[in-house]
């Protein structure tokens, strides 16, 4: 028994203080969403009343349009995800297995240029989609689809860098194989990369799905329109101002937005764990 | 399948697909040189040629692959960050964000004043010999006539229509707008110069007065400078952006343009004493907020990987309950956390029992930073502290307990020390990450409390990113020439802690 007090006792405290820490937030949105007073105060651990209050003003509240905010966040974050990945792993693959003059350079000025504050370039790329509203208005400022483009942009940097590492993962035998066969590089892409790297390219897109999800500086200054909002954006506005009284819906909101991203992050942590350590820890 | 790839059919899909992009594009860049966009033409003109080249010509194979990608990267990325670097060369800020040549148009514009007496009329506009026009009611005088932007033309008031107060409401040849032309009348009315004598000319204020107004400041092209006919003053370009009068350079003409100032805004940041004390400040801050970010959530990180380190009951539910803040969304963390600091509502407080007010306070507010940051930040120390647990060799732990060290002896001389040299580039990377954690600091705190450094601009929480951001797009002036120097800056701290992390982790290495 002391055996055990000394050698387990220690650990067991240790996580479950740092368990609770850990679930206090997440347990004070839970018991706030269902509670009609609508503030983050903790009057008890246990809920004094369960009420859909909360829920059911985010669905009917017609000052609300919270199902369209999802819908918004879920199409660019979606398309953000697809099409970077899309066009990253082609860029991946060349920077891995095709051999150019200024390779090294490339990549090296991809890392380099990943390092600049993009906060800091907002506004020059506020200018440019200003400037491209006047001649196209259905791709400039303040529309969904200038800010997916702005998205696919930046998100080239980190999505090559990332997926460059898992083809460098992959053994050259395979396309050396592939191209003694007779199979031209496109060839080898589709037919044996494609393939190998398919689950791969799934975590790089989750990751790239949960970034985007996550964005708001740039879906604030854009999406001016409360119908072309993000979940991100709309919910940072219930509470923008002084007003607690709308934690309440704030919470359910934010725990209906969450909770498929968590899910999906905990089933796939292993993968995704690999993916995020990828960039940095090899050689 | 691979005939897919070689037959007529994949090359008929792919020259539909070309086409299709190729013609959106070369209707954007139609109507971008119809507006006088022309770099932007420029860029997509460069752009539809390159992937008619890459993709229906064999030139260059990478290229077919990586094309995509690169575009997007210097449209989206690479070219605002062109643009902030020259920027940050101009003193580009409100107040000299137009070009020269708008900037002289628009002092012209304005370089007018009244007449000595104040005059004013009562007017009609509209439209007269198809221009416009307003009928002007002189009513002190009793004279009326109406005035184009070249001509005056005398009426008699016997032909006229005036109401009780001596307007003229009506005259022959002259109409007046309708209701539902007042709408778009501002753009068209406001700003025109109609008639009067002289060097003078009646000026709109509003739809229904007139000033007789004359020109007092003229642009004289051969010297560059202004001229105040009246006084006699003269401003010449100052050289940075404005005219002003050659010995009181305060006194100077606004609006005025982006002019280049080289380095100004770089030694700014060292000479001005209203900049360099907050920027000391922040920048120390920064370090030190970065610095306590990585290590509180390095310790916990790894202390929980060392608890977990060895089967134990509900590894498995503790493993998943100590991920979840990773799991979460961070921006709705960072505000459901700001919530629960709220001095009266907040659940901190009502679960100590204080009644503090977090933000009001420097030490309280950095303290709820650093808590925040852990709880945000720890469990991905955790997880890869776990992974790089695995990674040490069991036989050098088993070596040293045989040569008789002791728990401890091995966690500091043989763990630590190996688990340091794996993670060090995931330091690094974490210690960059923070040093620019924008999100965290504005969400939170809005960099507050103020009043604590300069009471202006930067804020006793506030790190470099989110005051050069203030700089840039918080105050009443934007000086987005200063902004983009100090991002420069940190570019340059950033890329060149990243790069030494990278070369200890000798990734780099893999492209030799």
């Amino acid at each position: 028994m002391t055996y055990w007090l000394r050698n387990n006792l220690w650990r067991h405290a240790l996580i479950i203080s740092v368990c609770l820490f850990s679930l206090f937030p997440l347990y004070l949105v839970v018991i706030s969403s269902f509670n009609s007073t609508g503030s983050l105060r903790l009057d008890s651990f246990i809920p004094r009343e369960i009420s859909f209050e909360n829920y059911k003003m985010l669905f009917t509240d017609p000052a609300i349009p919270y199902l369209t905010w999802m819908k918004n966040s879920l199409i660019i974050a979606g398309a953000t995800a697809v099409l970077s990945v899309s066009i990253g792993s082609a860029s991946a693959f060349a920077f891995s297995r095709l051999y150019f003059r200024g390779r090294k350079i490339g990549i090296q000025m991809l890392l380099l240029v990943q390092m600049f504050p993009a906060i800091l370039a907002i506004s020059a790329v506020y200018v440019i989609m200003e400037r491209v509203y006047t001649f196209a208005p259905s791709i400039g400022l303040g529309t969904q689809a200038g800010l997916l483009l702005i998205y696919l942009g930046g998100a080239m940097g980190v999505n090559i860098w990332l997926l460059k590492g898992f083809v460098d993962s992959i053994p050259k035998e395979l396309d050396e194989a592939a191209k003694i066969d007779g199979a031209s590089a496109v060839q080898t892409y589709w037919l044996i990369f494609m393939p190998l790297a398919a689950p791969v390219l799934a975590v790089v897109s989750l990751l790239s799905f949960i970034g985007t999800f996550n964005e708001f500086i740039l879906a604030r200054l854009f999406l001016v329109d409360m119908e072309t909002r993000t979940v991100a954006v709309g919910l940072q506005q219930f509470i923008g101002g002084q007003y607690s009284e709308n934690w309440g819906p704030f919470a359910a909101g934010s725990i209906i937005a969450s909770v498929p991203i968590v899910i999906i992050f905990l089933s796939l942590q292993k993968y995704i764990i690999n993916g995020l350590t990828a960039g940095s820890v090899k050689g | 399948m691979t005939s897919f790839f070689r037959g007529k059919v994949s090359f008929a899909f792919k020259l539909a697909v070309l086409l299709l992009i190729g013609s959106v594009l070369v209707t954007l860049t139609q109507s971008a040189f119809a507006q006088g966009e022309f770099l932007i033409a420029a860029f997509l003109a460069i752009t539809v040629l390159l992937l008619a080249i890459t993709y229906l010509t064999k030139v260059s194979i990478p290229l077919k692959f990586f094309l995509p990608g690169i575009l997007l990267l210097v449209a989206f990325v690479l070219s605002p960050i062109i643009f902030t670097v020259t920027m940050s060369g101009y003193n580009y800020k409100t107040g000299n964000i137009i070009s020269k040549a708008e900037a002289i148009e628009q002092i012209q514009n304005r370089g007018f004043e009244s007449d000595a007496d104040g005059t004013s009329f009562d007017i009609k506009i509209g439209r007269y010999q198809m221009g416009e026009a307003i009928l002007v009611s002189d009513s002190i005088n009793g004279a009326y006539f109406i005035s184009t932007v070249t001509n005056r033309v005398p009426l008699n008031p016997s032909d006229l229509t005036i109401n009780e107060f001596g307007v003229a409401e009506s005259a022959p040849d002259f109409e007046a707008l309708a209701d539902d032309e007042f709408a778009t009348a501002d753009e068209t009315y406001s700003g025109k110069r109609f008639k009067y004598q002289d060097e003078f000319f009646i000026a709109l204020e509003g739809f229904e007065v007139g000033i007789v107004s004359r020109q007092v400041l003229s642009y004289d092209a051969d010297k560059d400078q202004f001229n105040n006919i009246v006084s006699g003053e003269v401003y010449v370009d100052n050289g940075r952006g404005n005219y002003a009068i050659a010995d009181n350079p305060d006194l100077y003409l606004e609006p005025g343009w982006r002019a280049p100032v080289w380095f100004e805004n770089y030694t700014k940041l060292f000479t001005e004493e209203r900049l360099r004390g907050p920027l000391i400040s922040v920048f120390t801050w920064t370090v030190i907020f970065a610095s306590l970010s990585v290590i509180t959530t390095f310790a916990l990180g790894l202390l929980l990987a060392l608890a977990l380190n060895k089967p134990i009951r509900g590894r498995r539910v503790y493993r998943s309950i100590l991920i979840l803040p990773y799991a979460m969304p961070s921006i709705m963390s960072i505000l459901i956390w700001g919530g629960m600091f709220n001095t009266e509502f907040g659940a901190i407080n009502n679960l100590l029992g204080t009644d503090i007010a977090w933000f009001q306070n420097a030490l309280f507010a950095k303290f709820a930073i650093i808590l925040v940051n852990l709880w945000l930040g720890f469990p991905y120390f955790y997880l890869v502290s776990s992974g790089a647990l695995q990674a040490i060799p069991s036989e050098l732990l088993e070596a040293a307990a045989i040569d008789g060290a002791n728990p401890r002896q091995i966690f500091r001389r043989i763990t630590l020390p190996l688990l340091l040299q794996i993670l060090s580039p995931l330091l690094i990377a974490s210690f960059a990450f923070n040093f620019n954690n924008f999100n965290l600091i504005y969400l939170l705190t809005g960099g507050g409390p103020r009043a604590e450094l300069d009471g202006e601009l930067a804020g006793a929480t506030d790190i470099l990113i989110s005051f050069t951001y203030k700089i840039a797009f918080g105050s009443s002036v934007q000086d987005l020439g200063l902004a983009s120097a100090i991002s420069l800056v940190i570019f340059l701290l950033i890329a060149s802690i990243s790069l030494y992390g990278l070369r200890k982790s000798k990734v780099l290495e893999s492209f030799q």
